[in-house]
């Protein structure tokens, strides 16, 4: 029998405790409390200048090589600055998919050209990315795309459409996964290019979310030119280089803190909490300090050079499932109509937790596709 | 002995000593002698109490690990009461640790102690009735102090859990010879045996996880293996994330108690280990269909000790008020750096 997910807890060093001091006090001074509207999780809004201040403190691309302008720094490093932005409601969304894990995928794979030309800008906070991976018939089967890229003289021109693509209408540059070649098994023939986002032939074209906003969108590629030094990685290797991106984005702090500030939020605008309140408040908190457990154990066994693809996506599974729970255990302790315009900021926040909280056990692989991914290793 | 190989050598003593029938045999007779003396003999009850006190020596973490094998097969003995909890509190105040099994009274016991006499009625006391002594904390000018009984002095009714574990109800009516100040309050002492439960609780989620999968990939229904369903390997993934999260949340709690603190860490690992409770032995039954309802099929030497752990030394509701009251008195600011830092963030 396997030995099934593994997960050897740990705690903060000195010096790990003294960058979280150093995070606190960097947002206590940036974004007093009152003075900007909380974000929930990696949906927070996009600030091009504060991701810039975070660049200039070497909090993006903190794992990336010295030589592109990165920290060479651990991933519980990592964590720990990703923990403090996203339970602040710090706004991160400018700078999110490309530090999280374009800027990892580009130095895992990327040509020396890339790597010097892209991880700068992504480590200061000057790049935004987008992920240009589903399509309209292909979603959690990826294997299903159809956009395609086809030789010419110098490059490739690009074919298709992308969908779910978030930032798009904002980001500079986004990593885009086509059919380079048809092979009998569908995985292969894939290829991963850098597309830049002004390119002739590109057009976005903005998919509002349920609740109005317009983060979402559909990129359309019309024979878009990427010049041969924008292929990423290998021609054909597309799937597995995917399959590695998607690894860098599971088991963080984003899977269970996106509704967090809400019930911050909450406490803070409640003054007496009866009985059944300080209940719920403690089983959240034991909820959120088991999942950081998790994910924290998670971050220190990357640093000890192993990759936990299945202990990343059993916390994925349990914490986005955990984030709605947050926002039902909520309602039935407080009596209110949610109204997106209450002068309430908690109440304001539960109303947008609550239309968009059926994303989160959707994007970035949906609950389902996890399982199948954490069964495979109890078979 | 390093604490991998004390988790090996417990490993294998106990899977020996908790054979299926062992384990129904010593819940129909309500005590195991013969398993007794044989983890006796290896000092296991008495790890993490000081040699200088009688016991073993060794680290609260290395008790811990052994009472999670001991919860993973449903050990029939007063594992936790003799070691962790009674010889604790004993060599707290200075008093000897007996050769026997030792049980310990759980706090919020109603007994009443005039400063001579000891009268009432403690309920749900593990294994008293096979005891050599009965441990209690009593309220003691202000402070706490032990004392102990012989359990021959007392009068013990049998009782048992839902796991058939003794449980019994004990009446006392004795003079007190000897009371010892300790510098354990009954806070501690609740925080401490909730700290057992959850190292049992782990053990026995991890049974529940290994036992399921192994049954789901032996039996086939539909033409294929169990595990080949979507739906069921649903089941899978619950146990094994709750085995995770409450085995982590143990070891995170243990480690932090050690340190001298783990109030916050004790109370999270508890609260967190009532819900996995609650998740896994759904789904660990759900996935052995009628199979694990049988009593020949060991599943519910595992999911009735859970039923019945959960609720001893605090329920996850206690735990939960108790968080709640911790993070309510410093306000929201704080409730991160709690999440965080546990009982360090406390100040």
């Amino acid at each position: 029998m396997k030995a099934g997910p593994r997960f050897v807890t740990t705690d903060l060093r000195p010096l790990e405790l003294a960058l979280q001091s150093e995070v606190r006090a960097f947002l206590a001074e940036e974004l007093p409390r009152g003075s900007y509207r909380p974000g929930l999780g990696f949906m927070a809004e996009a600030d091009k200048a504060f991701s810039r201040k975070l660049g200039a403190r070497g909090w993006l691309g903190m794992a990336l090589p010295k030589a592109y302008g990165g920290g060479e720094r651990s991933a519980v490093e990592r964590f720990i600055v990703t923990e403090e932005l996203l339970a602040w409601g710090a706004p991160v969304g400018h700078h999110w998919v490309a530090d999280r894990q374009s800027g990892s995928t580009i130095a895992a794979f990327g040509s020396e050209a890339q790597k010097q030309r892209f991880l700068p800008g992504i480590c200061s906070g000057e790049l935004g990315f987008s992920i240009g991976m589903s399509e309209p018939g292909a979603g959690s089967d990826l294997a299903g795309l159809r956009t395609t890229a086809r030789k010419v003289e110098g490059g490739w021109r690009l074919d298709g459409t992308k969908v779910w693509t978030t930032g798009a209408h904002r980001t500079d540059w986004m990593i885009t996964l086509c059919r380079s070649s048809e092979e009998s098994d569908r995985r292969q023939g894939m290829t991963q290019f850098l597309v830049d986002m002004s390119s002739s032939g590109l057009k976005v074209n903005p998919i509002p979310f349920l609740d109005g906003t317009a983060d979402f969108n559909e990129v359309v590629l019309d024979d878009v030119f990427v010049p041969d030094e924008l292929v990423l990685g290998e021609v054909g290797r597309g799937w597995s280089q995917n399959t590695a991106e998607l690894a860098f984005e599971r088991g963080g702090p984003d899977r269970y803190l996106s509704t967090y500030v809400v019930v911050e939020q909450w406490l803070r605008e409640t003054a007496d909490l009866d009985d059944e309140a300080l209940r719920l408040l403690g089983r959240l908190t034991a909820c959120w300090w088991g999942l950081r457990q998790l994910s924290l154990a998670s971050a220190r066994t990357i640093d000890e050079g192993r990759s936990p693809v299945v202990e990343a996506a059993l916390v994925k599974e349990l914490g986005t499932r955990f984030e709605q729970d947050v926002l039902e255990a909520l309602q039935h302790l407080v009596d209110v109509e949610p109204s997106p315009q209450s002068t309430s900021l908690f109440e304001r926040l539960l109303c947008e937790a609550i239309l968009t909280a059926p994303s989160n056990t959707i994007r970035g692989g949906t609950v389902e596709v996890l399982r199948s991914v954490v069964a495979k290793a109890l078979l | 002995m390093t604490t991998d190989l004390l988790v090996a050598t417990a490993e294998e003593l106990f899977a020996e000593l908790c054979s299926h029938q062992a384990v129904q045999d010593a819940e129909r007779t309500g005590w195991a002698p013969a398993a007794w003396s044989a983890i006796a003999e290896m000092g296991l009850p008495w790890i993490g109490v000081p040699e200088s006190a009688g016991g073993q020596g060794g680290t609260l973490s290395e008790a811990l690990a052994v009472l999670r094998v001991a919860g993973r097969h449903g050990l029939p003995l007063p594992l936790a009461e003799t070691g962790l909890l009674g010889s604790w509190l004993l060599a707290s105040a200075g008093l000897d640790v007996p050769a026997g099994p030792v049980t310990v009274v759980p706090v919020d016991h109603g007994l009443l102690y005039d400063g001579r006499t000891l009268t009432g009625t403690a309920t749900r006391v593990p294994w008293a009735r096979s005891a050599e002594r009965v441990v209690v904390l009593l309220p003691a000018d202000g402070r706490f102090a032990v004392a102990s009984f012989p359990t021959a002095d007392l009068r013990v009714e049998p009782l048992t859990n839902m796991a058939g574990e003794p449980r019994d109800t004990v009446h006392f009516a004795v003079p007190v010879d000897v009371v010892a100040p300790t510098s354990i309050d009954a806070e501690q002492l609740r925080l401490r045996g909730a700290l057992t439960r959850v190292a049992l609780i782990a053990g026995a989620l991890e049974r529940v996880r290994d036992t399921t999968v192994q049954y789901t990939a032996e039996r086939e229904q539909f033409g294929k293996p169990l595990n080949r369903f979507q739906a069921i390997q649903e089941h899978l993934v619950h146990v094994a994330q709750q085995a995770a999260l409450v085995g982590a949340a143990s070891d995170v709690a243990g480690r932090e108690t050690e340190r001298g603190g783990g109030a916050v860490e004790t109370a999270c690992a508890k609260s967190l280990a009532a819900e996995a409770v609650h998740v896994s032995t759904r789904a660990g039954h759900q996935a052995h269909g009628a199979m694990g309802m049988t009593q020949e099929y060991s599943l519910h030497q595992a999911t009735r000790r859970l039923w019945s752990w959960r609720r001893e030394w605090g329920d996850g509701a206690f735990w939960d008020r108790y968080l709640g009251r911790l993070v309510a008195a410093r306000g929201a600011d704080a409730l991160y750096p709690l999440i965080a830092g546990g009982t360090a963030a406390l100040g």
